[in-house]
């Protein structure tokens, strides 16, 4: 316990140290001329740059990011509550995965930028072309970590069910859905942040708010101030969605917490 | 102390009529069992034994209904079995218990999936769970287990939905010598309380005459009766048996055979 306690301080006293002397150095390099400040300002502008932007009279960059998260969270919701059912089917039955595999085999490789110009002539550069975007950019792989999980459930376990009674209905949600559950998780993880880089890319082609939108307008106004204060506002919230998801992991597999000493 | 009487007088509850099994795979076929007949009663513990890759496994996976024969049948008392029969409970060696369910749950689960209700089924996993010496670990999940732990909460699994017959896959293969003993000792311990039907397969010829009433020598492959053995040891057992004289006498008739058919299976 100790030992663990003295690992989680040493962590923080040394990450926050890496980050501090990064922040230190950066400020230096700009401040002593080595570094344009026009290609890269310092720590201190950027920091009143983002004070500007939440709190000054064009506080855009809390809706920005609320704008952005909500397309991302939409698009991801709309592509798992597809592409999990199908996977597990998939995973389950061989005559539906050699049905579908060749389709998805064909969509799973297409960026998802390649779905912006389509898009754009279907639906526009309103919320919906956005949704789509990430459906397209997401969908495909969620099916293809779904159906991987749930062929990787141990047969035995199947065998043991049906053994005890359970028909083929029984066997899938009482055994191969939460059996499959531990890397459906991880992989909606992983695919999580790849609907950030959708949403991110469909915003600087086409949109009028949110975090692409503001760091392309940013760029045309030379305003790297700006296009930095964007940039970690990306990574803030993409950190914060993690922790939330790996939050939602803990409480929905409480089996996989190692319990010391039992 | 009289001897148990196991029954041979009442009716047989798995027969096994002359059943075949040919494997086919690329490599060709491999017949893993020939002719093979047994009928075991009702109350009675009888084991296979045999060298590794003798068909015992095909043997007890035909009867579970896993796996069908090629040719012969598997009767559960006089219907035939052709699909996987939860009437014959399987314990297997690698424990096969779910891992995302806790050992009530684990236990549960039969007498849940059967639509057995809420608070019977709630008593029905306590007491079992008792029996086998695991209260406190009702909320524990397998991952937290020794593995005797853990074959004590899938024999508990398997006892709780109430099987005609138990069939056991070398259930204590993977348990250190210590704890297989002590799980021998509780399995005729419970057996011997409620009179339940088993078929046992094992490469351990100790621990088939400390289990057995009755032990099957198989062939080497493919698998065949070699000879049985009807083991008037007295009950109640306790592993110390193993110290006797006329344990020993039969596990050297038994031992002499077996070797036979472990060098017979080195020369293929």
């Amino acid at each position: 316990m100790e030992e663990k306690e003295f690992s989680l301080w040493h962590y923080i006293v040394l990450g926050s140290a890496g980050l501090l002397s990064f922040l230190a150095l950066w400020e230096i390099v700009v401040g002593v001329g080595l570094v344009d400040p026009y290609f890269l300002p310092p720590p201190s502008i950027i920091a009143k740059r983002a004070l500007q932007m939440t709190a000054g009279e064009d506080a855009v960059l809390p809706h920005d990011i609320r704008v952005s998260a909500t397309r991302v969270l939409t698009g991801f919701m709309l592509s798992a509550l597809v592409g999990v059912p199908f996977g597990v089917v998939m995973g389950m039955s061989p005559t539906v995965r050699s049905l579908l595999n060749p389709i998805i085999s064909i969509i799973r490789p297409l960026p998802a930028l390649s779905w912006i110009p389509l898009s754009m002539l279907w639906l526009g550069i309103d919320e919906q072309q956005k949704y789509a975007i990430v459906f397209m950019g997401c969908f495909a792989s969620i099916l293809v970590y779904t159906m991987d999980a749930t062929m990787r459930v141990d047969p035995i376990l199947r065998r043991a069910a049906m053994n005890l009674g359970a028909s083929n209905v029984q066997v899938m949600r009482h055994v191969i859905l939460p059996g499959a559950l531990p890397d459906i998780l991880s992989g909606l993880k992983v695919v999580l942040a790849i609907a950030w880089t959708c949403v991110i890319s469909a915003e600087m082609v086409g949109a009028n708010s949110g975090l692409g939108f503001r760091i392309w307008t940013a760029k045309e106004w030379s305003d790297t101030g700006q296009v930095l204060v964007g940039m970690i506002s990306i990574s803030v919230t993409v950190l914060i969605l993690d922790i939330l998801f790996r939050g939602i992991e803990r409480l929905l597999l409480p089996w996989q917490r190692k319990i010391p000493g039992t | 102390m009289a001897e148990k009487d196991t029954g041979h007088m009442s009716s047989s509850i798995i027969r096994i009529e002359d059943v075949t099994k040919v494997f086919h795979s690329r490599k060709g076929n491999v017949e893993a069992v020939r002719g093979f007949s047994l009928d075991v009663h009702k109350g009675e513990v009888v084991t296979l034994v045999g060298s590794s890759g003798c068909g015992k496994t095909t043997i007890l996976n035909m009867v579970a209904g896993f796996i069908r024969p090629t040719s012969g049948t598997v009767f559960l008392e006089d219907s035939p079995i052709n699909k996987i029969e939860p009437r014959c409970g399987m314990i297997f060696q690698s424990y096969a218990l779910f891992p995302w369910l806790t050992v009530k749950e684990n236990v549960e689960f039969g007498p849940r999936i059967n639509g057995i209700p809420g608070i019977k089924r709630n008593d029905e996993a306590g007491r079992y769970i008792d029996m086998v010496g695991l209260e406190g670990f009702e909320d524990s999940y397998p991952g937290e287990l020794s593995g005797g732990m853990r074959q004590r909460v899938a024999l508990c699994r398997a006892l709780a939905n109430e099987p005609d017959i138990l069939l056991c896959d070398e259930p204590f293969a993977a348990l250190d010598a210590m704890t297989r003993q002590v799980m021998q000792q509780e399995l005729l311990q419970i057996v011997g309380r409620s009179g339940q039907t088993v078929l046992f397969i094992t490469h351990s010829i100790d621990e088939a005459l400390v289990l057995s009433d009755r032990v099957v020598v198989m062939s080497a492959r493919p698998g065949q009766v070699k000879d049985k053995f009807k083991i008037d040891l007295p009950h109640p057992r306790k592993v110390d048996i193993q110290l006797t004289d006329d344990f020993l006498a039969l596990k050297r008739n038994i031992w002499d055979l077996v070797e036979e058919e472990v060098r017979a299976s080195m020369k293929i």
